[in-house]
């Protein structure tokens, strides 16, 4: 005997229905997957005119220090840079699979790379996908080791300078640098690199510090 | 604070998602009482197989919710990646999940239902409600010893998709085949149950 559709009880039809809904997803894809994107190019011009998408390398490091961390630090050079060196915290995105990396819309994003050029393409990237809260780590990581890990003293210092220097030799010796006393003698030496000590988050997945509880 | 969905698009200001979210939890609440969440006897019973209610309606929720979401993100009207999704501490929340567990077969409420129930009348309801906000500032209180426990484990942000490395699609049809099969066998460990029952 055969029954149709129409005579099945209400439950055995929501069940054919989620049946069929759950085959047919075989098919359909990643919702994650989007690649094409459609763009608002004005919001995103506007949102590069007063550098509010910037983020200073020395707001990075107080942050880091302070474990105030409430951000993804994206960094976007290939893995084999990443591995000679990374600030903490860092997660590795090479920007060709920035677009479909699995970051999240809500949160916010701080790129870097060598300097401004990949970051600002990345950023370009994500603000077109949706990403509201993306940011460029001014300077790059150029900017990271001049400011951070070597920062130099300038020969003829004036006073503030010196106490500012001062405040910055003690960020800089918490991210394993070394401070630059003398300006003219390092300047052509290659400065070395440090090597890391802290416990850096390399994954992507890697949880924020702070929990969020939701639950029934 | 818990937002409404849909608050990251950035659609509405704080006040009016707490609204939004005021409305859709007198909805999930009235939705919990009318699938008879708010009676222990009923929930306890999932525990002791002799009522599978609860299994019925969880996955019936699971399973409209995950295609609805689905198609919904196919179609782009909803942006998956803007729904929120736990962070994953394995071994804390196995225990937890233990814990919620135990308390649930002993009390008969999950603290979701605890509320529901209490709002229909129920003593119990409300001793289950106090016992909650009991629990939570005793927690509380020995946070910082439990601390380096709750953190363990850590995994992050992991989906079955991911995690399995399978297609999103696959999941979804897998998904679906555990609830339906699970409503077939729940029908029938319900009727078992209820002849073991007349048997005795």
């Amino acid at each position: 005997m055969k029954l149709s559709f129409s005579e099945l009880s209400i439950e055995k039809k929501l069940g054919v229905v989620a049946f069929v809904l759950g085959f047919v997803a075989i098919f359909l894809g990643n919702p994650y997957d989007g690649v094409d994107v459609k763009i608002n190019t004005k919001d995103i011009a506007l949102s590069t005119v007063d550098n509010a998408d910037k983020f200073e390398v020395t707001e990075l490091a107080d942050d880091i220090i302070k474990q105030n961390a409430d951000f993804r630090l994206i960094d976007l050079r290939s893995a084999d840079e990443f591995k000679t060196y990374f600030i903490p915290g860092a997660a590795n995105i090479p920007i060709a699979e920035l677009g479909t990396a699995p970051l999240m819309k809500n949160e916010k994003i701080i790129l870097y790379s060598t300097d401004d050029l990949a970051a600002a393409q990345g950023w370009f990237l994500l603000k077109a996908k949706g990403y509201n809260g993306v940011y460029i780590l001014d300077g790059g990581l150029d900017a990271w080791k001049d400011k951070i890990l070597f920062p130099k003293l300038p020969a003829n210092a004036s006073e503030e300078q010196k106490t500012e220097f001062n405040k910055l030799c003690e960020v800089s010796k918490f991210f394993g640098g070394t401070p630059q006393t003398d300006a003219t003698e390092t300047v052509d030496k290659e400065v070395k690199l440090p090597t890391l000590t802290l416990p850096a988050s390399t994954s992507l997945t890697t949880p924020h510090k702070k929990k969020k509880r939701e639950g029934c | 604070m818990m937002n409404a969905p849909f608050f990251k698009f950035g659609l509405f200001g704080d006040e009016i998602s707490l609204v939004v979210a005021f409305v859709i939890g007198i909805g999930f609440g009235f939705a919990l009482e009318r699938g008879g969440f708010g009676n222990a006897r009923i929930l306890a019973a999932q525990f002791y197989l002799t009522n599978m209610r609860v299994f019925k309606v969880m996955f019936t929720a699971i399973v409209t919710a995950m295609l609805g979401i689905y198609y919904l993100s196919v179609i782009g009207w909803v942006d998956i990646s803007l729904v929120y999704a736990t962070d994953t501490y394995l071994l804390p929340q196995i225990v937890g999940g233990f814990i919620l567990g135990i308390g649930f077969v002993i009390g008969g409420y999950c603290p979701g239902t605890s509320v529901v129930s209490f709002a229909t009348g129920r003593i119990d309801g409300l001793l289950f409600f106090l016992g909650v906000g009991a629990g939570i500032f005793v927690f509380g209180e020995f946070y910082p010893m439990l601390k380096d426990f709750f953190m363990s484990t850590p995994m992050g942000r992991v989906s079955i998709p991911e995690f399995f490395n399978i297609s999103y699609g696959l999941v979804v049809f897998i998904v679906t085949l555990i609830a339906l099969g699970g409503f077939i066998g729940a029908e029938w460990v319900e009727k078992w149950m209820a002849k073991r029952k007349g048997d005795n």
